[in-house]
């Protein structure tokens, strides 16, 4: 008997969600990809070797599997996979990374979650996986269409900061914002996004006395 | 872990009847295992290939590439390589070599690489290398790499951490101190990650350590087992208290620290602060404070201010770091920061490279001009360049240049006393 292995990297696009006119969600059935809320994949076209890593927008015990994905202009993959349909075959690998919510800490801390743009990815899977969870989302973005699916969260736990329109729950940036609040000794705070929101952040959780054992961060540029 | 690849591959071809030369201009078999952490040794690569190809037109001559290859790179190497094949196909090797000029299935199907699968690690772990050397042996613990640095490729090329079975790698260690090897590293891109993919049921890193400790303690063989690269993330105070217990666990530690500013940290994702990584070295120096300390350090990485380099100095002022290799960054294909801005010009790299190596050099003369005076173990490696003395290393691995000529000695430990000290180099007598 011939023998063959059927590889299990290549899943069927289900669904593409156009959220606004760069941003969009791409979903494959989930099939047995297991994962952590929090953890990214690797995602690349079929016959094409470039890849790009995206973190997981989908809960844990979905049945599909989403990731959120910014166009970015004059890039390679991003424009390619925008123009992506239904039945189209994409390459994933993972999952990877270590970011997510400490277990120990998932019912005795409150949880922050600080996001700048599509940084907010990781966020809404850890809120799907996690229903009863004690969080905060602040969502850091330039104009109201970019609060992305936001009616995913409970208007009380999410907070969209507007830095260039007034429609948002705040005016200003999310450091602006965070510099008002007070928090409490056992809050976990979770940064992802560009590299500048979260070094700001980091330097203004430092001044309110939160270290770095308090602050678990995810870099996307 | 190059090394230990092509001691394996030179086992498989020797098996079939090829005989090593080191004239690579009578060779009919020509092989590269590439190396894709930086892109220097990638542009070698090209070179080498372009020059091989052209001896095909006077020669018969077969050309292979394995090792860490880029997607990118890969699809080009097809064209230019006869074989390809990644190290988990390497017991298919033979197969490929007489078929030669058909590559296999997986090798010519680009869309199949963009994360190689390891599954079949185990087959290369299976070879039995063939050693370079008689006293110096390499012995891989894992492959791949789970921890996705920004500037670095190495997980999409090696892909995800699989840990070899404990026993294969103490028996391979006490193997070969009997067989009366002195120098044994082991060697993974985060070997102290080491059982973490198979969690329950595989020992840990320490407990390795501690078996490979317990094993060199009923040999009557005299060793160091070194390792590298541990990363500060999965540090414990037990790998270094289990260090300090067994004699054979050699007292030096490479520790790659990459940066010393917590925001290229952030920015590099190294998944460690340099808090963390100053609790490890304060483990370091109060359980072995005979121990050296080695580093890596990328200078110049996307970003990286004046400031943050700074702090990359006074790290080094705060370690004493007896070695760092140092690079400067360049992107590379296939990583996260690849396509991040490189926004620190070419001239401010070097600038810093040679201001960090100058305070590294201040640091290792210190400490090596301590040693002056002093007796020591020294593994005599061979001949120093010109010929005119023996070579060897200390525990420590510092480069120490032996007053003798004595060839017999090559390849054994030999007490010897320090008598002068330079930057990166001790010269010592014959006790």
């Amino acid at each position: 008997m011939m023998d063959f292995k059927i590889d299990t990297n290549f899943y069927t696009v289900s669904q593409v969600r156009h959220l606004t006119e760069h941003a969009f969600v791409v979903q494959v059935p989930r099939r047995n990809f297991k994962f952590t809320a929090g953890q990214h994949l690797v995602l690349g076209m079929k016959d094409d070797y470039h890849t790009r890593e995206y973190s997981i927008y989908s809960g844990e015990n979905e049945e599909v599997l989403e990731v959120l994905v910014k166009e970015v202009e004059e890039g390679y993959l991003s424009p390619r996979l925008k123009q992506v349909k239904e039945g189209d075959s994409l390459e994933i690998h993972g999952p990877f990374g270590h970011f997510g919510i400490e277990e120990k800490k998932r019912d005795t801390h409150k949880h922050v979650f600080i996001a700048s743009g599509s940084g907010i990815a990781p966020f809404r899977s850890m809120v799907k996986t996690y229903p009863e969870l004690d969080y905060q989302l602040i969502h850091g973005v330039r104009t109201i269409d970019e609060g992305y699916e936001r009616e995913n969260y409970s208007t009380d736990r999410y907070v969209l900061c507007t830095s260039r329109d007034d429609n948002g729950d705040f005016k200003g940036r999310v450091t602006a914002y965070l510099h008002e609040q007070e928090f409490d000794k056992n809050t976990q705070f979770y940064l992802c996004g560009n590299s500048q929101m979260i070094f700001d952040v980091l330097e203004l959780l430092k001044n309110k006395g939160f270290g770095r054992d308090s602050v678990s961060a995810e870099v996307y540029f | 872990m190059n090394i230990s690849d092509s001691e394996r591959v030179r086992s498989v071809l020797e098996r079939i009847g090829y005989v090593w030369t080191d004239n690579e201009e009578e060779a009919n078999l020509l092989g590269i295992l590439a190396c894709s952490v930086r892109q220097k040794p990638i542009d070698k690569v090209y070179n080498k290939i372009s020059q091989w190809n052209r001896w095909k037109n006077k020669r018969n001559l077969v050309t292979f590439i394995s090792g860490c290859i880029l997607p990118t790179d890969k699809e080009r190497f097809l064209k230019l390589f006869d074989l390809i094949f990644s190290m988990s196909e390497l017991s298919q090797l033979p197969a490929m070599i007489r078929d030669y000029g058909v590559v296999t299935p997986g090798a010519l199907d680009s869309s199949v690489t963009a994360m190689p699968a390891n599954e079949n690690i185990f087959q290369l772990w299976d070879v039995k290398p063939n050693y370079q050397s008689d006293f110096e042996a390499y012995v891989p613990i894992q492959n791949g790499c789970d921890k996705f640095c920004t500037y670095c490729a190495v997980p999409y090329t090696r892909g995800r951490e699989v840990s070899r079975p404990s026993q294969e790698i103490i028996d391979e260690v006490a193997h070969l101190a009997a067989r009366g090897y002195k120098s044994i590293t082991l060697l993974g891109q985060n070997v102290n990650s080491y059982g973490l993919d198979k969690k329950g049921e595989e020992i840990t890193f320490p407990e390795l350590l501690r078996a490979i400790g317990e094993a060199g303690n009923k040999l009557q063989q005299k060793f160091w087992l070194y390792f590298t690269s541990p990363h500060p993330s999965d540090m414990t105070r037990e790998v270094i208290e289990v260090i300090s217990q067994y004699d054979c666990l050699a007292k030096q530690i490479h520790l790659p620290l990459q940066s010393g500013d917590d925001r290229m940290l952030i920015k590099m994702k190294r998944s460690h602060d340099l808090q963390k990584y100053r609790e490890i070295v304060q483990d370091i120096r109060q359980l072995i404070p005979q121990a050296t300390l080695f580093t890596d350090i990328i200078v110049g990485f996307t970003s990286e201010t004046e400031e943050a380099f700074q702090n990359t100095v006074e790290a080094f002022q705060e370690f004493k770091f007896n070695m760092a290799y140092i690079a400067k960054y360049s992107p590379r294909p296939g990583a996260a920061s690849y396509r991040w801005e490189d926004d620190v010009t070419n001239d401010e790299k070097k600038g810093r490279y040679q201001r960090l190596t100058l305070v590294l050099k201040r640091h290792a003369y210190r400490y090596n001009q301590s040693l002056v005076n002093k007796e020591m173990e020294i593994l005599v490696t061979g001949k120093d360049r010109k010929g005119q003395y023996l070579q060897g290393l200390t525990e420590g691995k510092i480069i120490t240049r032996i007053e003798s000529l004595d060839e017999s000695l090559i390849g054994k430990i030999v007490p010897a006393k320090i008598i002068s000290a330079a930057d990166f180099s001790l010269t010592a007598q014959l006790a």
